[in-house]
């Protein structure tokens, strides 16, 4: 029979990997709405989750390394011919394998969800989860060395417990390059549009990881107590070649973004509907209900013909205004499609097609009267429609529909000049109170 | 009988399976073995002794589990003190020791396969040595139950199978009879007879009975020295009525002891 | 009573578990410039004391252990109590330094749940194993606390504050009910105690 068959069967590896597998899609589906989106998002939210995988891989690695201290096989076993290295192979295969494929299969269980609505695919992903599934493989070998280096019964809670304060405190810590060495899930919260991760960041924590998987190795083949001494030095070679190449520059270590991703993908035809290439995949639903506020916008003079997402990325100057393009927020429901479809319209004739630059004055109540005159119905508050609202102005609301009531009173044509007012006072960045009730 | 491969059936260059001169070996910082002068070839060789004689931790030197601190030590013609390549009488190895421990998840085939692995067995080879192995020590109908579910007489005989899968031309064997009813002890030295035509097999056990029913040569050490060594018969003719013991191999087990410990002291 | 100890591999366990709370505190005192330790840092340096006492929980023969003429439920209640002393009083002791680990409400009521839950485990899976739930379930605890909804506080009792009726009434459920199975069954039996 085969030994790894063997070691696969009656190792703790498969109950190792189907615990780290559970884990994984429980965490995973438990809210979907944070990666839903696309790949990137999937990759990072299933790196961060790492700080629950990777203590997992390092105690069940130094359970399974006491075992020939438990059983008490070490007089029998010294006097067989075969050495120490190729008895732990099938250990090491064993353990290794199964914990990088549990990690693969809770990528491909969150796969299978965004498959279909997901279009970009940065190349990036691929690097991210090869490392990610290295950070697993060195977090067993670890585990199996210190585990033989110290059977006691307590090594494998202790080993847990110092894992996760590991991994979350060298997340956290500074100066940033050493944490981004360090901890297998820096660089993974995401808080930002079209964050990836840089791959000199990747490429130090793949190193530091390859030094700590040596040493575990070396620690569970180790003969001799200098052999097991000689353990240090991968981890110390690993960590200073990872520092040597880690990247130090702000930008790429607190907020790497990906500039493919915010390109913008249009529509061939007239009226121009742009969204960015990570949400290429909601373009077709978007369309029709941008058009539709264009065409409602397009009552007034100087309307605007083109809707854009909004793509400022993080560190970036805020675009300028353009007259003729409406600037709107894309969301993603949890399913990977277009989420408040409903909200669409009223996002792009809301300001009157004018974008927030936060220089200029803008009297909210005004703006939202003149749109919702345009749209032909009764103001309402937006902390109804946009879940991310959380608090508005309780004053607000009521003073839009009383200014919606009077422009209601008056002929069309005059209610439709003093909106066109307002549109053009927004556009030369003045104050437009006053303009709907002169 | 064994299954004997052609490097077997080149002309033995060595007349002795074991040959020890003046061994010594340390068990902790106690001297257990103390100058030993040791030959045995092929056959069943009973060790007795009185506890802390020195016989485990002879053994254990003898299964190069223990290095030896001093003197000569040549297994199967291969010396093994010093740095020499222990592997080449390794391969040729089967141990039993007085503590057998195992992994407790495996079956009773899965780790006799598992220690034909680990004694670099050829791969093609394993399935029938196992299955062999198995059928010998008569538990061909345990033979996929876990180790954790046998009881102590046939855990030992597991043991045993695991000692002999490799079909070794040294079989060091401590104490195999502990646990084992009446009639798995026959069927126990049964066994051993039948090993013992073309190998040389070492028992270390206390029960007499067994020595002078399956050893051709019985071993006696004390102290660390080797005491006696001879004839189960011989044994016998040792003692007489006056000497304590319930069997004429008892009696002659006594005197001996009696003898050297009367040498000693003068 | 001594020897008892020494079966059950106590002093290793208390040298063991002792011993990481020093680490934790001693590392918190230098890096951190708060008083006050996280409750992170709190919840799991509980968890990981009662899993460095668990191994007590059962010795390595519990066949012998039993046909002993004890009475063993009152003891192995008195050995659960004490396990959940060791960890309290040790973690109220920083109250007095400079790392605090508290609140007194938290360390007491975790505490006794985990202890609880911990033996409850050792009646199924043997005492080797009994730390898996237990811990695995603080850290997810731990670091991912939720503070509204009752299945988020059900599932996080170990970081909630005293306040909170609902994760009060889980460590009081688990304390007393895992008391009463470990006292009534035992440790479960396996091949050698360290399986």
């Amino acid at each position: 029979m085969s030994i790894l068959g063997l070691e696969l069967r009656r190792s703790a590896a498969a109950g190792a990997a189907l615990l780290a597998l559970a884990v994984g899609v429980a965490a995973l589906y438990l809210i979907p709405g944070r990666w839903s989106e696309g790949w990137m998002p999937l990759v990072l939210t299933s790196k961060e989750y790492l700080i629950l995988l990777w203590p997992l891989a390092l105690a069940a690695g130094a359970w399974q390394g006491r075992r020939e201290h438990r059983a008490k096989v070490g007089e029998l076993f010294a006097t067989t011919p075969r050495s120490r290295a190729r008895r732990m192979l099938p250990v090491l295969v064993a353990m290794g394998a199964t914990l990088g494929l549990a990690y693969l299969l809770v990528l491909v269980a969150g796969g299978v969800r965004i498959a279909s609505t997901a279009s970009y695919f940065p190349p990036d992903v691929v690097v991210i989860v090869l490392v990610g599934v290295l950070s697993l493989v060195a977090a067993a070998w670890l585990g199996l060395g210190l585990g033989r280096l110290l059977p006691a019964l307590v090594t494998a809670p202790v080993l847990a417990v110092a894992g996760v304060l590991l991994v979350f405190f060298t997340a956290i810590m500074r100066p940033w390059w050493l944490g981004a060495v360090l901890s297998p899930v820096y660089g993974s919260s995401m808080w930002y549009p079209f964050q990836t991760i840089d791959s000199g960041v990747t490429g130090a924590l793949a190193i530091w990881m390859g030094g700590l998987a040596l040493a575990g190795v070396l620690l569970l083949v180790g003969g001799s107590p200098r052999a097991r001494v000689a353990a240090v030095l991968p981890v110390l070679l690993g960590l200073g070649v990872a520092t040597a190449i880690v990247p130090r520059d702000k930008a790429a270590l607190l907020a790497p973004v990906d500039p493919v991703a915010r390109e913008l993908v249009c529509t061939d035809d007239a009226p121009k509907v742009c969204v960015t290439r990570v949400h290429a995949n909601v373009l077709e639903s978007v369309t029709p209900l941008a058009r539709e506020g264009l065409a409602v916008l397009a009552k007034l003079p100087g309307a605007p013909t083109e809707v854009h997402e909004y793509a400022r990325a993080i560190d970036e100057e805020n675009p300028a205004v353009r007259d003729d393009v409406v600037v709107i927020n894309v969301r993603i429901d949890d399913r990977g499609g277009l989420a408040l479809p409903d909200v669409v319209v009223l996002e792009v004739v809301s300001g009157l097609g004018v974008g927030y630059t936060g220089d200029c004055p803008r009297d909210p109540a005004v703006e939202r009267a003149a749109a919702y005159h345009l749209l032909g119905r009764e103001p309402v508050s937006d902390l109804e429609l946009y879940p991310e609202m959380i608090w508005e102005e309780p004053e607000l609301n009521a003073e839009a529909v009383a200014l919606w009531q009077d422009l209601q009173e008056l002929p069309p044509a005059e209610a439709l000049s003093r909106v066109a007012a307002v549109r053009a006072a927004i556009l030369a960045c003045q104050d437009s109170t006053g303009l709907l009730s002169r | 009988m064994r299954t004997v491969s052609t490097a077997e059936t080149a002309a033995t260059i060595h007349p002795w399976a074991i040959h020890a001169q003046a061994l010594r070996v340390r068990a902790g910082r106690h001297l257990a073995v103390d100058g030993l002068d040791l030959s045995l070839g092929t056959g069943v060789h009973g060790l007795l002794g009185p506890n802390g004689a020195g016989k485990t931790t002879l053994i254990r030197a003898l299964a190069t589990v223990a290095k030896p601190a001093g003197g000569k030590l040549t297994l199967l013609g291969t010396p093994v003190d010093g740095r020499a390549d222990l592997r080449p009488a390794r391969r040729a190895l089967g141990y039993l020791p007085q503590h057998f421990g195992f992994y407790p998840r495996f079956t009773v085939r899965e780790f006799v396969a598992y220690m034909a692995w680990l004694k670099e067995m050829p791969k093609a080879d394993v399935p029938a040595a196992t299955q062999r192995a198995i059928d010998r020590v008569g538990l061909a109908a345990k033979a996929d139950a876990r180790l954790k579910t046998l009881s102590g007489g046939m855990l030992r005989r597991a043991g045993i199978a695991q000692a002999i899968v490799n079909d070794p031309q040294l079989l060091l064997l401590d104490e195999p009879t502990v646990g084992l009813d009446p009639e798995q002890r026959l069927d126990l030295r049964e066994l051993l007879r039948d090993l013992g035509t073309d190998a040389c097999v070492l028992v270390s056990t206390h029960l007499v009975e067994d020595v002078v029913a399956a050893c051709t040569d019985v071993v006696l050490v004390n102290e660390g020295r080797l005491l006696w060594q001879g004839a189960p018969e011989a044994l016998g003719a040792q003692g007489d009525a006056g000497h304590p013991g319930d069997s004429p191999a008892e009696r002659g087990y006594s005197a001996l002891l009696r003898r050297h410990r009367a040498e000693a002291t003068r | 009573m001594m020897l008892h100890l020494r079966a059950r591999r106590v002093p290793l366990a208390l040298a063991a578990s002792v011993g990481a709370a020093a680490l934790i505190w001693a590392l918190w005192l230098i890096f951190s410039d708060n008083r006050d330790s996280a409750a992170l840092i709190v919840v799991l340096t509980i968890a990981l004391m009662v899993s460095a006492l668990s191994p007590t929980l059962a010795g390595p023969d519990e066949d012998l252990e039993r046909a002993a003429a004890l009475r063993w439920p009152r003891q192995r209640a008195l050995h659960l109590l004490a396990a959940v002393a060791v960890v309290v009083v040790v973690l109220l002791a920083t109250l007095l330094t400079g790392a605090r680990f508290g609140p007194a409400t938290l360390v007491l009521g975790t505490t006794a749940g985990l202890v609880g839950l911990t033996a409850a485990c050792a009646t199924v899976v043997g005492a080797a194993r009994s730390w898996f739930l237990p811990l695995g379930w603080t850290v997810v605890a731990a670091l991912f606390p939720q503070s509204s909804g009752t299945w988020g506080v059900l599932a996080t009792w170990q970081s909630q504050p005293h306040t909170n009726g609902l994760a009060a009434t889980v460590a009081a459920v688990l304390a007393v009910g895992g008391l009463a199975t470990y006292a009534i069954f035992g440790a479960a039996r396996s091949a050698t105690a360290d399986q």
